[in-house]
Parts: structure tokens; sequence; C-alpha cells
């Protein structure tokens, strides 16, 4: 190839002034190393259109020059500001416009970052108020549970340990067993009196007997040698309850009387009766 | 006070890399009034030029990474990034519309007149001016107005060829006059 026929074809501005296609281009940059005066013409004519260039210069209006350093105030870098070395006085240091917009920018991104956490921590607090109203209705309904349970248990412990009294005396070996059953036409009807032969005590176990209408109430009554003596009225007490003290009888039974008690059985309304065995 | 130092190309696209705001400063009041002026050229509007110029002064700032030194110097690279910016302003819908709304009204004025109004032809375009017509319409159209070699092939109905020649040649010739 020659170079110098190269070099005035045409080649050379056509590159300079951004005419020349991408083969043609490549083309001249594979070339221009190899030839420095390839790299002297290019460089001839990119010089005479810079020099028509500066000669033609217009100046541009000054609004342009603050809108564009403003419009890329955000890309320059900090200028580093040397700090003396004098302690004694606190040095002011202008803001300069460099400085100043990076720290804008870092204000910005602050900024950004801050409203972001404080919109998740919002809906966290939303999300949490929920699981926390959730959880402290949870926990009222769970004490209100315990503390049904706890009393239910305190009626069970108090019923166990009644029972378990009762128990003890139905099994004490002094105690003497008087069952009652239920009187002709009342068949289906039971009592049974323990009684503690050493102390006399009677104990009353109504198994089964009618619930004493509201104004009336069952009562316990010792014969003795042929005469009905009262041996206490039946309340609301748990299982077995104890009565009076009765020093001697042949038999007991139980009536239904008015609220408080009669003086003398109401023979009509006699419900069960039993022979104390000998 | 320190005179105002002079940064040599190496320099001055070292610092620009580098971010740096006073290098943009520099460069920016050395070679805005040429490129200006280069704009100015090609989109024929002092204002609309001002606000191309700003593109490209911004265009620069952000591809100053793309300039390579070995393909050829930093005005040429910057001429470039200018000239791209005008004729892409030329094509771009907003300025097609206010321009057919100047046409009309100046076609009213100015009835049976040159449909291209060059009140004050100057720099590049000047030297393109004193190139003979079959010369001077094919720079205008592909360094003023960006068409394709093909393009212009087929708007003016002569062969790729010949547009490919007549170019070189033109090329050669304003070698010579802008010298």
């Amino acid at each position: 190839m020659n170079i110098d026929t190269y070099i005035s074809s045409g080649v050379v501005e056509s590159y300079v002034l951004g005419l020349a296609d991408t083969q043609e281009a490549a083309e001249m940059e594979m070339l221009i190393p190899q030839y420095p005066e390839l790299k002297k013409a290019i460089e001839e004519f990119e010089i005479s259109l810079e020099v028509a260039a500066f000669a033609n210069a217009v100046t541009p209006s000054e609004d342009t020059r603050k809108q564009l350093m403003l419009a890329l105030q955000d890309d320059f870098v900090a200028t580093v500001i040397p700090i003396t070395k004098s302690e004694d006085t606190p040095k002011v240091i202008p803001f300069s416009n460099t400085t100043s917009t990076t720290q804008k920018s870092w204000v910005k991104y602050l900024a950004a970052a801050s409203v972001i956490l404080l919109v998740a921590s919002a809906a966290l607090n939303v999300y949490y108020y929920s699981k926390y109203n959730e959880a402290s209705s949870q926990v009222t309904a769970l004490l209100n549970e315990k503390n049904n349970l706890t009393a239910d248990n305190q009626k069970m412990q108090v019923k166990y340990l009644d029972l378990f009294g009762n128990f003890g005396l139905m099994t004490d070996p002094n105690m003497v067993k008087v069952s009652m059953p239920g009187i002709k036409g009342k068949e289906n009807n039971l009592a049974t009196v323990f009684w503690d032969s050493k102390t006399k005590d009677v104990y009353l176990l109504a198994n089964k007997l009618p619930e004493a209408p509201s104004d009336k109430q069952y009562q316990l009554w010792a014969l003795v040698d042929g005469k009905p003596v009262d041996a206490g009225m039946l309340t609301d007490c748990n299982g077995i309850c104890k009565l009076k003290v009765i020093e001697k009888a042949q038999a007991f039974a139980i009536t239904l009387e008015k609220k408080g008690g009669s003086p003398t059985p109401n023979l009509n309304e006699l419900y069960v009766m039993g022979n104390v065995r000998a | 006070m320190e005179a105002v130092k002079k940064y040599s190309e190496t320099e001055l696209v070292q610092l620009l890399k580098q971010k740096q705001q006073f290098a943009f400063s520099y460069l920016y009041d050395n070679y805005s009034g040429a490129l200006l002026s280069v704009i100015i050229n090609i989109v024929n509007d002092t204002e609309l030029a001002n606000d191309v110029l700003q593109e490209v002064f911004i265009k620069i700032w952000k591809q100053i990474e793309s300039y390579d030194e070995l393909k050829g110097r930093l005005f040429t690279w910057m001429l470039n990034v200018a000239r791209n910016a005008s004729i892409d302003t030329l094509r771009s819908k907003g300025y097609q519309n206010s321009q057919q709304n100047r046409e009309l009204t100046e076609a009213s004025y100015d009835a049976g007149g040159t449909t291209q109004l060059q009140t004050d032809v100057m720099g590049l375009r000047k030297v393109v001016h004193q190139l003979k017509d079959e010369y001077k319409i094919l720079i205008e159209l592909t360094y003023f107005k960006g068409y394709t070699q093909d393009e212009i092939s087929k708007m003016l109905s002569i062969p790729l060829g010949t547009v490919k020649t007549r170019l070189r040649t033109a090329l050669i010739q304003l070698r010579t006059v802008i010298k």
C-alpha cells in the first residue's frame, strides 16, 4: 500500500470528521501506529479544524454554565480541605461548593435511608400491634380458663377431702351402720345412719331421697324406747352430715317436716326407717 | 495571586477522569466557545445551541472514560460528540414540529426565497460554502445533516459509488481550503 496515496485519498478527513464507517475507521486505527506520517496528517487536519473552531468561538450564555454546574454538582468529587494544626482557636471552614454538594448527597442518602427505615418500622409497628392485640386477648382467655380450673380444682379438693373423711368414718370399727330403706310406697328411697358407739355422734348419708320442697326439710328421728327423739335436720352438707349426739336408740327414721323441724314427727310424711342391730 | 494554570490535554483528561470539578470548569471555560460555534453551525439557532451545548458537556463529563488519546485529539472527540448531539437535536420530534410551524409563518413572508435562510454563516460551514456546489451539498448532507452516504445516494439519485468518490474529493478540497 502506498501510504501517501492513502493519506491524500480523503480518508483522513473522513475519519477525523466522524464520517468514516466502522470498517474504514478500523482500518485507519490499524494503520496509525504503523505510519507516523499518517498520524501526522491526521493531527494536522485535527488542528486546522480546531483552529477554525476557536477562531469562530461564540461565548455561551452565563446561564448555560450555571445550569451545567448545577446539573453535575452531585458528580464532582469532594475537594479535600487542608486542616491546620492550630488547636486553640476553632477554625471556621467555609463550605465551598464542592463540599456542600457532597454533604448534600450524603444527606440525601441518609434521608432516603431514614424514610425507608421509617416506612419499614411503621409497617412492623402495625404488624406487631395486631399480633400484640391477638396475644393479649388470648392471654385474657387463658387466665379466665385457668381461674375457672383452679376454682373447680378447689371444689374438687374440698369434695375429695369430705369424701375421704366420710370414707374414714364408714370404715371406723366403732361405727354402727344403720340402713334405712324406704317404707311401703316409698321403696325407692334409702338413707344410712352411721352411729359412733363411743362418742355417740350420729352421721347421716342420704343415699336416695327426693329433693325437699323449698319450704320443707328432712328431719331425722331416733326411736328411744318407743318414743321419737329429734336427732337433727338434714342440711346441704357434702355427702355425710353430722347430726346430733344420741345416747341410746333402737331405730332411726326420716320424715319431711316444715323448715326448721318439728317437736314430733309427722308420720304421714315418713320416708325411710331402719332398726339398730343389737 | 497564582497565574491560571494551563493544562496539557493529557493532564486535563486525567483530572476529568478523576471527576475533579476544577478540571471540568477549566474544560468548559476553554472549549465551550469553540464547541458552541460548531453547534450553531449545525442547528442554526443560538438559544437552541446553548441547550445542546449543555447536553454536550454533560455527555463529555459522563463519557470521558471512553475517550482514547490514541485515536485522536481531545477536541476532535468533543467535536464529534457535539456534532452528533446537534444532529440528534435536528432530528428530534420536538424540533421538527417547531420547524414546521416556523416554516409556515416564514413561508408567507418569504415566498419565493431560499428555503434555508442563512443569515450568518461562519466557521466550518462558511469554509464548506466556498466549495463547488456538487461538493458543498455532499458535505452539507453528511456532516451538517448527518445523512448516510446510502441515504444521500437515494435522495440525490446518484449512484452510491459516485457519492463516495465525490465526497472524498470534497473532503480533500475542504482540507486545502481550511488551511
